[in-house]
């Protein structure tokens, strides 16, 4: 079992470093072939360990790999463990990173950096199962800066773009300022409980106040709502499409956003303390879903649309932890990596095929030409949208449940409502690329299907995306032991009825509105004149409710102008002027005293008597003081001096 | 041999540099290889043979020099400043090793190995008179790095920093003088040995005063804000070597001596002062972090992110716990690999182009790809990324911090922050984008004379992120040792709250084992 | 009336006085030279006077060591006197300012 756990945290590493060897030399194929084999290994031994925990039953595998950090009663090691917990999410990212490896060595093939960037992937992976495997906060913070510095540089992979370099320290910095609140959760765990182990600080927890366990619980939330790029930590992730749409598809989709919900869903014995913080998780989820889903519906960037679509289902999986609903979450985050992987991947066909074109009303009609994309691209869009009996039927609609059960009516509402500006933003998608003119044709473009062994590497997660829902029953059975769950379910069978046909006839209207829409042949690229294109909502939405434009104006600037000051005017000004200031009195004192030294022998023993004389007239004055000292307290003290 | 070793370590350097003179100017360079390399040889060998479990002083050496008024030639090391030495060895090593074409070349390896020698002399001094003489010898050949090989404003900076710090290490001297004439007062003996110093206590109101005496010596030197303002010529006009010393050993001087001083022998003055120290701290971070940010010139953005960092380093020291203190011990060796490799990682572009403008630059990742590899490295060490050489010291220092105070904490953590926005941006201005200039579209990439230096550092910085251990485990013994002392000087309820008691502590923790052994 | 210590000191400040306005008012080199003599003679009397007082012995051979001081100060003295001359023509103080900061 030990062995396995190695194998499966440790190929990537590998892989990585193997990878690395290669990032100053050409293209060679085999290196994406040898990572995608090593992290297909590392899928292998998480899937045996799955198999072990779940058929067998066996008790988790908890290893202690060595002594990281000890200090004072500090004591923090690398331990690891596979739960039920972690052995799902390394399911999820295994499964999904030999896809995305694959993949890669097609989607890269023309790139100049191809073994570059296997090197960073392979890192990635390892930094993501380091931070699901880890048995303690700190192991976990290791995994959550690694996945960052991955996110980095991958995000600014093609660094000779402004803008992917630009994005790149974006995210990294934004994300920094939320792991100072995990940083500071860290330390607050520390000091109350001692320990930095999960076991232990779970089991110290029971026994802390409210106060202490809710500012616990707000500052780790606070880092998690950097990395799954929660309000009003978001922006970073609409920018990170800059990096390749396998990254994309692999850190800003499926798995690295996701580790602040599977934080939430680890520290699920914490946050069932404190209901309070919890309710306001859910909320936050169901505002920055409906938020998230309103940006996408304006949007002209593909993959930009993708990614808001993954911020409002990032919302989902918060709403359902918030409310208690471990399970629901990690299922849905589940899910959620299947399709929305997939829908990535099918975008990047599109971009090679379009000449990494971006904007889908420059496209239209491609159907024709990616037969197999689009029959991927319109399954994951069915499955984000709900529809039964697609993975995100089961997943999306038991949030839906939770939320309604749990009586927390206007959550389900915003979810409800958001599912079906889901269904229609996917479509609208989906029409304007797939469906419709062929509208590319005036740029000159002849659109190609991507290699065919591409579409076989992503085959899996199409299967997934179909299936997955029958996961379900046997998921809630092998994860109620560790995370307290119970089954939601409406007490009245005619309620869930309603609930579950409505939701899907009010999903399904969305989409066929979306076709109606944008599926035709009246669809122009937009010039900017159209009476929609000029009304102050949709400037709004399109312009991300001026969000960006509030940071870059009151923010970066503001921070850019301090800090001029701070150097040219603080800085070289005040404090380094007045050091020199002190020097130059000195040394000014001495050039106008310069002229006692007249040279003349006769004024320098005049200076010379008057320095005598002060010397003398000292010694009589302190001479006396001391002969007195005795009577000139008691006169001192009688003026009240002393 | 072991006896002596420190007095080896401390005199081999400057003995081989007088004869030094004697050698042919184009042998020079292996003879300074080869003397600082057995240099560091013993300093390995010193530390194989410490032992980590003891906390206290070892290889102890005495040798009166002026009986009457107690000044010994006492030498010691402990977990504290067993590794700055065999920092400094190793610097010094790959700082010769890794010298460039320079004029005077020979005069230039002297220097070093007297430089050598004052700082293995101020680290293993456990006299105050000695901790002096070495503490103001190691100006002067910094002076002449700075003043002979410096830029065009060398001798503005050179005499700012000579005369700075000078000034603020004669405040010191002066305190270190009353120090020793209460000790007198009280034992009747004079006596400049720092564990005599140690078993006195001395009234809160003295200690104040003391503690602002020698604060201020320390303080220039480390530097803390406001008295900062030297270090930014200092490097900004040293030759690369000379910023890579500077940086990555003789700013740990005024932080390793705050340890060594200022907390042992004024218990209760450290804890009244801590809050504002802390805050001092906390403006050095974030202060210095924003110039970083404002500045245009790659080396002023390292020199000012050193200030930052040893903010960090302050902070840490007056957490007055264990963590807290081992945390930024271990901070200052990290520090000193970081920041020194950053100084050489500038050093190697300033050769080229010989600017250090970041617009100057721009794409180098397409030209250099192996330089911006070694350049991320550190860059990423430099913003505290976990499994880094720096992570463990900061996360070590803030951590203990927190048990002081939560807000200030909160505050001092925006380190990760403003470091992470200095330091990317600089990047993306070097080494991002297209090249734009002609001039940077043919460079060499890094050579291996460059490699010599900074493979070491690499696997260094990733080395002990991965592993703290052998390092972490001596400086704690020492450290334990050290609160421990200052909770039993302690006299003030401040002081008492604010420093922990140890040994009550492992008391419990026994206690507590006892009984559930009891209760199985 | 008996002439007591404090007559000799009295004549010893007298003279004191008297070579410190010399040293001050005088141009000449060599009436300079004469005044820093009164000064010394002046300590010396008080020496003289103090040890006698005193029955101590000590200041009369201070007494001493100054005068053998004075002497070679004199004589080193009185030659860098003449070789100025010699260059210069004359003893005037004023004119001697290249000792100027």
């Amino acid at each position: 079992m030990e062995t396995l756990l190695y194998i499966a945290l440790f190929a990537p590493l590998v892989s990585s470093m193997f990878s690395a060897l290669f990032t100053t030399t050409p293209k060679k194929t085999f290196v994406g072939v040898i990572a995608s084999l090593l992290i297909f290994t590392s899928f292998v031994s998480s899937s045996l360990l799955l198999a072990l925990i779940v058929v067998n039953g066996s008790a988790p595998v908890h290893v202690e790999m060595m002594t990281w950090m000890a200090t004072g009663d500090l004591y923090i090691p690398f331990g690891f463990i596979v739960d039920e917990v972690s052995v799902t999410m390394m399911m999820v990212v295994t499964l999904v990173s030999t896809i995305v490896h694959i993949y890669s060595i097609g989607y890269m093939d023309h790139d100049k950096g191809f073994n570059r960037f296997f090197a960073w992937l392979s890192a990635f992976v390892f930094s993501m199962m380091v931070l699901v495997m880890s048995d303690n906060y700190a192991g976990l913070f290791i995994g959550w800066e690694g996945v960052g510095l991955c996110s980095w540089g991958l995000i600014g992979f093609w660094f000779h773009k402004e803008s992917a370099t630009w994005a790149a320290n974006e995210a990294f910095i934004m994300n920094r300022i939320a792991d100072l609140g995990m940083l500071i959760g860290i330390f607050l765990v520390y000091w109350n409980t001692g320990t930095l182990q999960y076991e232990g600080a779970f089991e110290a927890f029971q026994t802390l106040d409210t106060a202490t366990l809710t500012w616990i619980g707000i500052f780790l939330f606070i880092g998690a709502m950097g990395k799954s790029a929660q309000f009003p930590l978001h922006t970073w992730l609409a920018d990170a499409m800059e990096g390749p749409t396998p990254v994309s598809a692999l850190i800003h989709a499926a798995t690295m956003v996701t580790a602040g919900v599977y934080l939430v869903i680890r520290s699920n014995e914490l946050y069932s303390l404190i209901p309070n913080v919890g309710l306001f998780i859910a909320s936050l989820g169901a505002f920055v879903a409906l938020f998230a889903a309103s940006m996408a519906l304006v949007n002209r960037d593909m993959k930009r649309i993708i990614a808001y679509s993954t911020l409002s289902q990032l919302g989902y999986m918060f709403a359902a932890a918030g409310l208690g609903a471990y399970w629901v979450a990690l299922f849905h985050l589940m899910a959620h990596a299947f399709f929305k992987a997939l829908l990535f991947l099918g975008a990047g066909n599109v971009m090679h095929a379009m000449h990494d074109e971006l904007d889908p009303f420059k496209m239209g009609g491609l159907k024709k030409v990616m037969k197999w994309t689009w029959i991927m691209m319109t399954i994951a869009s069915l499955a984000l949208a709900g529809i039964f009996p697609f993975a995100g039927f089961f997943s999306k609609d038991t949030i839906l449940e939770a939320a309604f059960a749990e009586h927390h009516f206007v959550i389900y509402g915003v979810l409800l409502f958001t599912a079906g500006l889901t269904a229609f933003y996917s479509f609208r998608l989906v029409a304007l690329i797939f469906h419709g003119e062929e509208r590319y044709k005036i740029f000159g473009i002849h659109p190609h299907e991507a290699y065919r062994f591409m579409l076989v590497a992503m085959s899996p997660l199409l299967i997934l995306a179909m299936i997955a829902g029958v996961l379900q029953e046997p998921f809630f059975h092998m994860i109620e032991e560790i995370l307290s769950a119970h089954e939601y379910h409406i007490h009245s069978h005619t309620t869930l009825w309603i609930m579950l046909v409505g939701t899907q006839v009010f999903v399904a209207l969305a989409i066929l509105y979306a076709y109606k829409k944008y599926a035709n042949a009246f669809i122009k690229v937009p010039d900017g004149t159209s009476a929609i294109e000029n009304s102050f909502a949709y400037k709004l939405l399109y312009n991300q409710y001026y969000i960006p434009y509030f940071y870059e104006e009151y923010l970066v600037k503001p921070y850019k102008e301090i800090s001029d000051m701070f150097w040219n005017k603080v800085d070289m000004k005040i404090v380094d002027a007045s050091v020199d200031g002190i020097a130059g009195i000195i040394y000014g004192t001495g050039e106008k005293t310069r002229a006692m030294q007249s040279g003349n022998l006769s004024t320098m023993l005049k200076w010379m008597v008057v320095g005598l004389v002060v010397l003398l007239s000292l010694a009589v004055v302190f001479g006396l003081a001391a002969r007195y000292s005795d009577s000139i307290t008691v006169i001192l003290s009688g003026l009240g001096v002393m | 041999m072991l006896d002596h070793i420190l007095s080896i370590l401390i005199f081999f350097p400057a003995i081989a540099a007088v004869f030094g003179f004697m050698i042919q100017k184009d042998s020079i360079r292996a003879y300074g290889i080869s003397v600082a390399a057995i240099e560091f040889g013993l300093s390995l060998w010193l530390w194989f043979a410490f032992d980590g479990n003891v906390s206290g002083m070892q290889f102890m050496e005495n040798l009166p020099l002026v009986p009457s008024f107690g000044i010994n030639y006492i030498l010691g090391v402990d977990g504290i400043s067993l590794f700055i030495i065999v920092l400094a060895a190793f610097f010094t090593m790959i700082g010769i090793a890794s010298l460039t074409e320079t004029p005077n070349e020979k005069n230039m390896i002297i220097t070093l190995l007297f430089l050598q020698m004052t700082m293995v002399g101020v680290f293993a001094a456990l006299d105050a008179i000695v901790f002096y003489v070495f503490w103001e010898l190691s100006l002067v050949p910094m002076l002449y790095i700075i003043g002979a090989w410096g830029g065009p404003l060398r001798i503005y900076a050179s005499i700012k920093f000579f005369l700075y710090t000078f000034a603020g290490s004669l405040v010191m001297l002066v305190g270190m003088l009353f120090m020793a004439y209460f000790f007198y007062q009280a034992t009747g003996v004079w006596s400049f040995a720092l564990l005599d110093w140690y078993r006195l206590i001395l009234p809160e109101t003295f200690q104040l005063w003391l503690f602002a005496a020698f604060f201020i010596g320390f303080a220039i030197k480390v530097p803390m804000f406001p008295f900062h303002t030297w270090l930014p010529y200092a490097h900004g006009q040293a030759p690369t070597i000379g910023s890579v010393i500077l940086a990555a050993i003789l700013l740990k001087m005024g932080t390793y001596a705050f340890i060594r001083f200022s907390l042992p022998l004024f218990p209760d003055a450290s804890a009244a002062f801590m809050v504002p120290i802390a805050v001092i701290a906390i403006i050095m971070i974030i202060y210095t972090a924003m110039v970083a940010y404002a500045q245009k010139d790659v080396k002023q953005v390292v020199a000012y992110s050193s200030i930052s960092h040893m903010g960090v380093i302050i902070l840490g020291t007056f957490a007055l716990n264990v963590e807290g203190i081992t945390g930024s011990i271990f901070l200052m060796i990290a520090h000193g690999v970081v920041s020194g490799a950053l100084f050489l990682l500038v050093g190697v572009i300033y050769d080229r182009r010989h600017t250090k403008l970041m617009s100057e630059f721009g794409g180098l990742a397409h030209v250099m790809p192996r330089y911006a590899t070694i350049f991320g490295i550190m860059l990423m060490a430099s913003v505290g990324m976990p499994l880094t050489i720096n992570f463990v010291g900061e996360f070590l220092s803030l951590l203990g911090f927190y048990q002081q105070s939560h807000i200030l904490t909160l505050l001092a953590g925006t380190a990760i922050i403003v470091g992470a926005i200095y330091m990317l941006s600089a990047y993306k201005k070097m080494f991002f984008g297209d090249v734009t200039k002609e001039e940077n579209r043919n460079l060499p990439d890094i050579n291996k004379r460059e490699l010599v230096a900074l493979i070491p550092l690499s696997i260094i910085t990733i080395w002990l992120g991965i592993y703290p251990k052998p390092i972490l485990e001596p400086i704690n013994n020492s450290v334990e040792a050290v609160v421990q002392l200052m909770h039993n000087k302690a006299q003030t309820e401040l002081a008492k709250e604010r420093i922990p008691n140890l040994v009550k502590e492992r008391v419990l923790v026994i206690k507590k084992t006892v009984i559930e052994e009891e209760v199985h | 009336m008996e002439i007591g210590l404090n007559h000799y000191l009295v004549l010893s400040t007298i003279l004191f006085a008297i070579g410190l306005v010399g040293v001050m008012k005088r141009k000449n080199l060599l009436l300079l030279f004469f005044a820093t003599e009164i000064l010394l003679n002046s300590v010396n009397i008080a020496f003289a006077a103090i040890s006698h007082y005193y029955g101590d012995l000590t200041g009369q051979m201070f007494a001493f060591f100054v005068i053998a001081i004075a002497a070679s100060e004199v004589a080193v003295g009185l030659g860098l006197l003449i070789v100025w001359y010699k260059r210069h023509g004359n003893i005037d103080l004023e004119t001697m300012t290249s000792m100027r900061g």
